[in-house]
């Protein structure tokens, strides 16, 4: 069950949405993997920052993906600073 | 121009291709969604394998066509103000390489249009079967064409010139030396070195891959100029 915070979408190109802590625990187990972290640790890091990035949007009401993002990025950066890259890097590698 | 001296400025023009980065960007995507989605390496390497074999077809397809057209167009005697046009081609594309090719700020963003980047992105992440990742390296090449028509358009000029069995050897040097930078993030990624690393080298060196490949354009298209225009009219006083 999510959050009740509104995620405005990039440049607000699509609809708003509800917060999905599977989405974000999905990307960044992703981005663990893509530099060769074992499954069970990056299933544990996303465990972590999901949970932290959770506490961060209890009192928020409306953010953008961007914002998540940027969050879930800076946590990320402590458990696994390569991860940390790569998951930044998205959308902006081309 | 000899044969030996064709083949390296159709070399140094695969190298130019090669130092243009929206396929290569497009594979560390593809490479970081692959291993990212838990998918087997044999599965990744498939992908991969047949996102270059796409660019190196699409690759291959453009400078025959070319080569076709301008033999076509003039035979196998190119007029001088052809190779003119051309070296003036590559002038204008190594300057706009200079200025426009990476955006300012973090990441290697190119200068394609957004919404081109955020769909290659979005298709990139929906590839999962080799089809569709062949596909993909087609479409990469393609939409990178507006910079690398430069040095294919000299290939192509160089290759018509050369005798027949000669013409076969002189495209596919173009196409295997324009798929270096391909195949050096393939090789990396199929032999388990990190992405991020690769990402971070790119990064780091997005200056200098800008410089090169601007310079490299000017300085073929100034050596196409000396060779073949200014040679020929001075040779004809």
């Amino acid at each position: 069950m999510g959050l009740a915070v509104d995620i405005v979408k990039r440049e607000g190109r699509r609809q708003n949405e509800g917060f999905n802590e599977q989405k974000l625990h999905a990307s960044i187990v992703a981005a663990c993997l893509s530099v060769r972290t074992p499954v069970g640790q990056a299933e544990s890091i996303a465990k972590s920052v999901t949970e932290t990035v959770m506490q961060w949007l209890e009192d928020k009401q409306e953010i953008t993906s961007g914002d998540i993002r940027t969050i879930a990025a800076k946590h990320l950066h402590t458990h696994h600073p390569d991860a940390a890259y790569l998951y930044k890097q998205y959308k902006i590698t081309m | 121009m000899d044969i030996l001296s064709s083949l390296l400025v159709v070399a140094f023009a695969g190298l130019i291709h090669a130092s243009f980065q929206l396929s290569t960007s497009v594979l560390t995507t593809l490479s970081g969604h692959a291993i990212g989605s838990k998918k087997s390496h044999a599965r990744t390497l498939r992908l991969t394998s047949s996102f270059v074999f796409g660019a190196g077809l699409m690759t291959l397809l453009i400078v025959t066509f070319v080569a076709y057209v301008i033999s076509q167009a003039f035979g196998t005697s190119v007029p001088l103000y052809v190779w003119s046009i051309a070296a003036g081609l590559l002038f204008g594309i190594g300057v706009a390489v200079w200025l426009f090719y990476y955006r300012k700020g973090e990441g290697t963003t190119l200068w394609i249009p957004r919404s081109l980047a955020s769909y290659l992105n979005d298709r990139t992440k929906a590839t999962k079967l080799s089809g569709e990742s062949f596909g993909l390296g087609l479409v990469s090449v393609l939409s990178e064409l507006i910079f690398i028509i430069g040095p294919i358009i000299i290939a192509a000029l160089v290759v018509v010139q050369l005798p027949s069995q000669w013409q076969l050897i002189g495209v596919a040097i173009y196409t295997l030396i324009s798929l270096l930078s391909l195949g050096i993030v393939w090789a990396l990624v199929g032999s388990g070195h990190s992405l991020s690393r690769v990402q971070k080298w790119r990064e780091a060196n997005k200056g200098f891959l800008q410089f090169a490949a601007g310079s490299g354009l000017l300085v073929l298209g100034f050596y196409v100029y000396v060779a073949q225009v200014i040679a020929a009219s001075v040779g004809g006083i």
